[in-house]
């Protein structure tokens, strides 16, 4: 991407949490357009517009009404055009189930939803200044899950 | 063995008796001949006695014939005579007698012939005398001479009926000499077959009677299994049938009988009987099922209902097969089980494992409700606190600051207390894959996982190589994670946190907390020198929720070794804790070897 600031999209059915994380982006002196969606199908229908600008990073909330996270995770991953798009899941639980699934399905890193505002703003921007491509390439279970 | 011995005796008793008889018409035999020499025999003993009486009459009547004579010649009387006269006809009367009885010597006919002649010449000697006398002028000389040669036939006479008389006795005692000499061996020959046969009639005896004796147990062995299997049909709650298939003529067990609710043997046996008590819906399969006993000679067993003539249902299973017995009689025999129990405790194992089913569905959607939907408000209030914390904390009251912070400090214990059910739980429910993992690598993984509490502590953690080990590689990590933590939490403020790990491999008698078996075990202690507990609550503290310390003094939910104790149950193992106040306590931990 050629702009000069990082696109960011977040699905996400919480009110709260689109808004904590908003809030986080706020505060942080990082040049970022963050985009929020209430739900998968929101979601899905962004991307797949031809006149959409792609997210640079896509946080995905795993529960969701009408199209949770990994059916959105699926489809991304299957589609060639959006199979690029960093994804960080971005959710409650940390259940191993929940990550062994997303891991195989491609996304790129977990994420558990901090209880500290603080917290959440540092992995934040630690997500947000990743080098992907790195990052991707020495991607295991290990080091899937995102720990401050 | 009894079965081949009864099957060969009969073949030997034939023999037996075949022998027997054959003997017993010898023995006849050979007494029937014996018997035929004896009365021959003593025909001849008599017939001797005969001759030798008619010689010694003939020799009389010579002897009258001369005296009569010689009384004549002396008183010239005529009646002195009549033996003369008389002779002549007894002689020969007598001769032809003798001459039968001799018959068959021919000895004693050329003897008899020589006796005729000397006779014949004494008779005309005596005529002649008589001749001379009547003539006047005999001349004495004459009559001398002729006296002198009758005197000499006389005594050839007297001679040759003596040597007939010793001949006829040498010819006796010949002909008894051959009938001893026969009669010698008969006694001995009858006596030796006599004893053959009683001895083959003895063994004969002998034999039967053992037959007797193996039949006779034999028919009490049968008595018994008879017995036994009528109770064992009792007690099984099962019955049996018999279909003869020549006949196709049907056979009943009592038990069959009170399996359908009747008293034994209260119908005749058959199928169409039978087929009264099937459930109208089975009666089809089972119908099916006979045909194909007279058309395949098989029985495919069959699970059907029948209704009892109490109105009960209970469901029957058939079982069936052909049995050859004794040569080539072959019977179908067949079992009725009542399986209504079976199938009953079957619907209900079922019913429970649905329910068990349904209850597991409800336990894994409060797991997600617990991990996800309880989380989640608790996570907010949190970030808002934090939030709040951070942005307003100045302008509030002191006493508000204060609430804050007792807010902090209960939304934490309860984040924890959720984190702690919800590991607990998965402990459960998490796939128990075995895998060979070396304990150290765990233990590593462990001891990072609690760098940060090790560090604040100060606390030293030693232990000694520990083995490569079958087992669930992420619940054994959380084990020992459980366990160190459990030490870091309760240590001694007095001194520096000490934590050993030791490891060896034992044998259950050998250890006191471990029942008296050979099996060995992996041993694990987890020793530390905290601040111990009452030995009184060892047992205690592996119980869901349960605590020795207030939470104001530890912080705890009373799940950790709950969830070691499950952790090892998982793997079959035992786990104990000792543990002496102020000392320090020991976790040991043993994990079946084999």
């Amino acid at each position: 991407m050629t702009t000069d600031y990082i696109n960011i999209c977040l699905a996400d059915d919480d009110e709260d949490d689109r808004l904590f994380f908003t809030d986080a982006f706020d505060e942080l002196k990082i040049n970022t357009k963050v985009t929020t969606f209430n739900d998968g199908v929101e979601l899905m229908d962004y991307l797949n517009d031809e006149d959409s600008v792609l997210p640079n990073v896509l946080f995905l909330d795993l529960n969701m009404p009408k199209k949770n996270g990994v059916e959105c995770l699926l489809e991304i991953k299957k589609n060639e055009k959006l199979n690029d798009i960093a994804i960080a899941i971005y959710s409650t639980s940390s259940s191993e189930e929940h990550i062994e699934e997303t891991f195989i399905n491609g996304a790129n890193i977990y994420i558990k939803k901090p209880n500290d505002f603080e917290n959440l703003k540092k992995i934040l921007s630690e997500v947000v200044t990743i080098n992907w491509q790195y990052h991707t390439s020495g991607l295991n279970k290990e080091n899937f899950l995102m720990r401050m | 063995m009894k079965h081949i011995q009864l099957h060969k005796s009969p073949l030997f008793l034939k023999i037996i008796f075949v022998i027997s008889v054959a003997i017993i018409f010898f023995i006849g035999g050979i007494t029937f001949k014996h018997i035929t020499v004896l009365k021959k025999s003593s025909a001849y003993v008599s017939n001797s006695y005969e001759v030798n009486i008619e010689l010694e009459r003939l020799l009389s009547c010579i002897k009258d014939a001369e005296t009569g004579q010689r009384g004549y010649l002396l008183t010239r009387d005529k009646k002195f005579l009549r033996p003369y006269h008389n002779s002549g006809a007894l002689i020969k009367k007598s001769y032809q007698r003798i001459s039968e009885l001799t018959a068959n010597s021919r000895t004693q006919q050329s003897n008899l012939k020589k006796l005729q002649y000397h006779i014949n010449r004494r008779l005309n000697y005596l005529s002649k005398n008589l001749y001379l006398i009547e003539q006047k002028n005999y001349k004495i000389k004459t009559l001398d001479s002729n006296f002198v040669t009758g005197q000499k036939a006389m005594d050839s006479i007297r001679y040759r009926i003596q040597s007939m008389i010793i001949t006829q006795k040498i010819l006796l005692k010949n002909r008894q000499k051959d009938y001893e000499s026969t009669m010698n061996y008969t006694p001995l020959l009858i006596y030796l077959t006599l004893i053959i046969t009683l001895i083959l009639i003895t063994i004969a005896f002998v034999k039967m009677n053992r037959d007797l004796i193996l039949l006779k147990n034999t028919i009490d062995t049968l008595t018994i299994a008879i017995e036994a299997n009528k109770l064992s049909e009792i007690v099984g709650n099962f019955g049996s049938w018999q279909l003869d298939i020549e006949t196709f003529k049907y056979s009943f067990s009592d038990n069959e009988y009170r399996l359908l609710g009747c008293e034994p043997q209260s119908f005749e046996a058959s199928k169409e009987e039978y087929f009264k008590f099937i459930h109208p819906d089975d009666l089809e399969s089972v119908k099916e099922s006979v045909k194909n006993v007279s058309i395949n000679n098989a029985f495919i067993p069959i699970t059907y209902r029948i209704i009892r003539k109490d109105g009960e249902v209970r469901y029957f299973k058939d079982k069936g097969q052909i049995v050859s017995f004794s040569s080539d009689k072959k019977t179908f025999i067949g079992t009725t089980r009542d399986i209504t129990s079976e199938i009953n405790d079957r619907i209900t194992t079922e019913e429970r494992n649905r329910e068990l089913e349904s209850n597991n569905k409800e336990l894994s959607a409060f797991n997600y409700i617990a991990s996800h939907d309880l989380q989640e408000p608790l996570r907010k209030i949190e970030t808002f606190i934090s939030r709040l914390v951070s942005k307003d904390y100045d302008n509030l009251s002191s006493s508000g600051q204060q609430y804050i912070s007792s807010i902090q400090k209960s939304t934490n214990r309860m984040r924890v207390l959720i984190e702690d059910l919800l590991q607990f739980s998965r402990t459960n429910k998490m796939e128990k894959t075995f895998e060979e993992v070396d304990l150290n690598t765990l233990l590593e993984n462990a001891k990072q996982e609690l760098a940060q509490i090790i560090e604040d502590k100060k606390a030293k953690i030693e232990n000694s190589a520990l083995p490569i080990l079958k087992v669930i590689p992420f619940q054994m990590q959380q084990l020992l994670i459980n366990l160190i933590g459990n030490s870091l939490k309760y240590s001694s403020q007095d001194r520096t946190p000490i934590i050993k790990i030791d490891y060896s491999k034992v044998i259950a008698n050998e250890e006191e907390l471990l029942p008296e078996t050979h099996h060995k075990y992996h041993r694990i202690i987890i020793k530390d020198n905290g601040i111990g507990f009452d030995q009184e609550y060892a047992k205690n503290i592996f119980v869901l929720f349960n605590r020795l310390h207030n939470k104001n003094e530890y912080q705890g939910t009373g799940i950790g070794l709950a969830i070691c104790k499950k952790i090892v149950e998982n793997h079959k193992g035992f786990i104990f804790a000792k543990g002496i106040v102020d000392k320090g306590s020991d976790f040991i931990i043993y994990l079946p070897a084999e």
